[in-house]
């Protein structure tokens, strides 16, 4: 009765992916303010980089033509030190094992652009972000609450926020 | 703290003037829906126009609470944030501290954590199969493997001293040793599983007519969506991507254990059931491997630390979990408290990519294409 279904086929390549790779990163290091290499063994990533705001759809293109995956996207609350939030993009592709690591600060009440429109995966991550760190994403299809209440009126991983003792309660 | 009042609805959910135009709600209390998602459905008839997942009531703030704590404290955390797999998202959690501290774990128990670790794999890929089918109308198959189940949560019971959620992974090592009686158990139960079993499944259920025209074409995630979406895990590997985190990128002692990256092509639900399947028989490989190279040794580094600081910087650890990528990112101060710790969770993403997989499916095979999707809610949550 059960038939044997199509195996699946190959990954391309994999010394012309590295060549890419290489050159992925190297253009991206363009686009970027500063760029590092990193200990893949110790920090599990092999590139970082710091990237004005504003070059992050343009980062992005690049990381989605080279068949990059958009692992993750989240924040990081520095108004303490550095007085900006972080916002922190991760790229790795399925292949070959390369992972970007890439970082843009933006000022807690100015907006982001949105990576949506090429992401989709964008889009609940950066619903993430805005909900719990208060970063808003201009260019966003549906920016809003994703795990908090609708109605909430805290951003609960900001810093200032406190411990989770001093959320409001509902009397 | 001001924010800005209500949202804005989704636009893609607005009603667009159309009489024919109405609203289904499921969840998130509703019983076949898994545990408490909640899907706002824009239908025509009985044509999903437009399918929007609301989540968040399983919200439980471990990012928030892993910042209240020191890293020891927050070990209990990790199996929760899934339940159904927690041993190996407490093990993962372990891994990348020792990763991050170059704390070196004794051979004997990278081995016992690769036998928990896909024992509790294959355990709720059974879960998983269990309750699809009670979801699809299929009473009997659930108490089959709600017995197979079972003997997995005694064999681990026995050594870790709980049922789901585990805090059997230390850093270093693990809490208990295991004895010949958990090696003979396992044994007993690989043999049930691949001899008798499996093969009973696959014809009970994999044979079976009714359950392939419910599923086979049902539910097609494209291999585009699954990329734009951020998809992995079997729903990844049932487009015919072979992206396994064990072998695309070695933790552990996996680079030693052979055993095959099953995939597809289809991408449809029967796609993601067949692989499941699979799945759990790659994994009985695996425990076997382990289960006869199994060392004698200590379980536990000679001194472990008392206070674990690690150094200041940002650290990216993965493992591949019963559903996908699961990725810790920690940010550390140099203090014993993370200054961030991000999950990131494979049904996260999986789930994302519903509207694009929902829209112009039937709403009767909304609750056979969410179930195949094998989401976790408090996974999602966190």
């Amino acid at each position: 009765m059960s038939k044997p279904r199509a195996e699946a086929e190959h990954d391309s390549d994999e010394h012309e992916t590295e060549k890419m790779s290489r050159i992925l990163g190297s253009s991206v290091a363009e686009l970027a303010e500063s760029s590092e290499h990193a200990d893949y063994a110790k920090y599990g990533y092999h590139h970082v980089y710091l990237a004005n705001i504003e070059s992050i759809p343009e980062i992005t293109r690049h990381f989605f033509d080279a068949g990059y995956l958009l692992e993750m996207v989240t924040c990081q609350d520095r108004r303490d030190d550095a007085g900006t939030m972080r916002l922190v993009y991760t790229f790795n592709h399925l292949a070959h094992l390369d992972r970007h690591l890439v970082h843009a600060d933006v000022a807690a009440d100015a907006e982001a652009p949105s990576i949506t429109s090429l992401y989709q995966a964008a889009d609940w991550f950066e619903r993430e972000v805005y909900d719990m760190y208060g970063v808003r994403f201009s260019g966003h299809p549906n920016l809003k609450r994703i795990l908090l209440p609708e109605d909430a009126d805290f951003y609960a991983l900001r810093k200032d926020f406190g411990r989770i003792e001093d959320a409001p309660q509902e009397s | 703290m001001s924010t800005e009042p209500n949202p804005e609805p989704n636009p893609a959910m607005a009603p667009d003037g159309d009489p024919e135009v109405y609203y289904l709600n499921m969840g998130p209390q509703h019983p076949s829906m898994h545990g408490v998602l909640r899907l706002v459905l824009k239908m025509r008839g009985e044509e999903i126009l437009e399918a929007e997942p609301v989540i968040g009531y399983a919200h439980r703030a471990h990012e928030k609470m892993a910042e209240n704590r020191n890293y020891l404290m927050f070990l209990p955390n990790t199996s929760r944030v899934d339940y159904l797999s927690g041993m190996i998202y407490n093990i993962a959690y372990c891994q990348a501290i020792e990763k991050i501290m170059d704390i070196e774990v004794p051979e004997r128990a990278e081995y016992i954590r690769i036998i928990a670790c896909e024992l509790n794999r294959i355990s709720s890929h059974l879960l998983w199969f269990g309750t699809f089918l009670l979801d699809l109308g299929g009473i009997t198959p659930f108490l089959y493997c709600f017995d197979d189940r079972e003997e997995i949560l005694d064999i681990l019971d026995s050594v870790t001293g709980s049922r789901l959620t585990y805090s059997y992974g230390r850093f270093g090592g693990v809490t208990m040793d295991v004895d010949s009686a958990f090696v003979a158990r396992t044994r007993a139960f690989l043999a049930r599983m691949r001899d008798e079993r499996l093969p009973k499944y696959r014809r009970l259920v994999g044979d079976n007519v009714i359950f392939r025209e419910r599923c086979e074409g049902v539910g097609v995630i494209t291999r585009d969506v699954a990329f734009r979406y951020g998809v992995t895990g079997p729903c990844l590997r049932s487009t015919g991507v072979a992206y396994d985190v064990r072998r695309a990128e070695p933790y552990s002692i996996y680079d030693r254990f052979e055993f095959k990256i099953p995939t597809r092509v289809e991408g449809d639900t029967m796609a993601r059931f067949d692989l499941r399947i699979e799945e759990m028989e790659e994994s009985c490989k695996i425990v076997e491997q382990a289960v006869d190279g199994l060392p004698e040794g200590p379980i536990m580094p000679a001194k472990p630390k008392k206070r674990y600081r690690p150094p200041a910087g940002e650290y990216y650890f993965a493992v591949e979990s019963a559903r996908g990528h699961f990725g810790t990112y920690i940010i550390s101060d140099g203090t014993d408290v993370p200054v961030k710790l991000k999950l990131r969770t494979p049904s996260f993403s999986n789930l994302s990519s519903m509207p694009d997989v929902l829209r112009n499916t039937m709403v009767a095979d909304t609750i056979a294409i969410v179930g195949s999707i094998d989401v976790v809610m408090p996974e999602i949550d966190r």
